[in-house]
C-alpha cells in the first residue's frame, strides 16, 4: 500500500500500519525529494562547509521535537499547540522535500471539530512512522556526503 | 567621489533582520544573506524580533515569518510601519500558509514581498536578490 492510499481515502481511511517497517539507513526511500534537497548545493559558500549537511543536522534535531510536541499536544488535546507545531514542521519539510511528513502536517493543520480523536491519534501515528522514515533517509545522505 | 563612496557605504546598512521560529529556515536564508555580503541579524521569535527592532533600526532589510511563537508576523510589520525609523525597511514575509487572503493582509500591512513555502532554493535566492535591490532604490527614492 503507498503513502497516497493511506492519506487520500479520508480520515476514515487513515492506516498508519498500512506500511512494511521502515528501512533501514542507507536504502533509498521515496520519503526524501532528493533533487529539491540537493538543490541547495548551489548555496554552498565555500568556506569548506557542507550546507545539506548542516541542513539535514538541524532539521533532524527540530522534526525530532516537534514530532514530540505534536504527539503531546495530541494527548493533551492542545489543538492550538498541536497545529502550531505541526505548521513548523510542515514549512521545513516541505522545503528540504521530505514530502510525505510535509503532507501528514498539513491534514493535522486542517484537524477540526469533525475530526475523532481516534483520526487525530492515526494521524500522530502515521507522522512518527513518515519522519523516522525520512530521518533514516536523511541520516543515510549525511553520511554518504560526509565520507 | 572617493568621499562621496565613503559616505554613502557609511550610511547604507548591510544588516537584515532573519525573524524565524524555524532553525532551518533560518540557517537557508542566512546562507544567501552571507552571499550577498550582508550580515544577518537573527531573532527566534517575533518578540525577539520585536525587541531587536527597539532600539535598532539599521537594517537593510528583514525577512519575517508570518506563523512565529509570541508575535505573528504581521503584527511585526504594523509595528515597523507605524515606526518612522523603521517604515524605509523593506520587509518579506515568508508563509507555509498558501491564502491569497494572508498573502493581501501582509501586503496591506506594509509587507514588500511574500514568500510562500516550500519553496525551492532557486526562489529563495531571487526573492532576497529582489528585496536587498529593492531596499537600494527604496534608499535612494528617499
Amino acid at each position: 500500500m503507498s503513502f497516497d492510499q493511506v492519506t487520500n481515502n479520508g480520515n476514515e481511511g487513515i492506516n498508519p500500519h498500512a506500511f512494511a517497517t521502515p528501512s533501514p539507513p542507507g536504502i533509498t526511500s521515496d520519503a526524501v525529494d532528493m533533487e529539491l534537497l540537493n538543490a541547495f548545493e548551489e548555496l554552498q559558500l565555500g568556506d569548506g562547509s557542507d550546507l545539506i549537511v548542516e541542513l539535514i543536522d538541524l532539521y533532524l534535531l527540530d522534526a525530532a521535537q516537534r514530532v514530540t510536541e505534536i504527539r503531546e499536544a495530541s494527548i493533551e488535546t492542545e489543538w492550538v499547540l498541536l497545529k502550531r507545531a505541526a505548521h513548523t514542521l510542515r514549512g521545513s519539510s516541505g522545503s528540504l522535500g521530505v514530502r510525505h511528513v510535509a503532507e501528514i502536517c498539513e491534514r493535522l493543520e486542517r484537524m477540526d471539530g469533525r475530526d475523532s480523536p481516534q483520526t487525530v491519534a492515526d494521524l500522530v501515528r502515521l507522522l512518527e512512522y513518515e519522519s523516522a522514515m525520512a530521518s533514516a533517509s536523511l541520516a543515510a545522505v549525511r553520511q554518504r556526503r560526509l565520507n | 567621489m572617493e568621499n562621496f563612496r565613503f559616505k554613502l557605504k557609511q550610511t547604507t546598512p548591510n544588516r537584515v533582520l532573519v525573524a524565524d521560529d524555524d532553525p532551518v529556515m533560518r540557517h537557508l536564508v542566512t546562507t544567501i544573506i552571507k552571499q550577498r555580503e550582508c550580515e544577518a541579524v537573527v531573532a527566534n521569535d517575533g518578540r525577539e524580533a520585536y525587541r531587536i527592532l527597539q532600539t535598532d533600526s539599521q537594517f537593510r532589510a528583514a525577512i519575517i515569518d508570518m506563523t512565529m511563537p509570541f508575535l505573528e508576523g504581521l503584527d511585526l510589520i504594523r509595528y515597523m510601519r507605524s515606526e518612522r525609523r523603521l517604515m524605509r525597511i523593506p520587509i518579506m514575509m515568508i508563509s507555509a500558509k498558501q491564502d491569497i487572503k494572508l498573502m493581501t493582509s501582509s501586503f496591506s500591512a506594509g509587507a514588500t514581498a511574500f514568500l510562500p513555502k516550500p519553496f525551492t532554493s532557486e526562489q529563495l535566492q531571487s526573492a532576497i536578490r529582489m528585496l536587498l535591490g529593492n531596499g537600494s532604490s527604496a534608499r535612494r527614492a528617499a
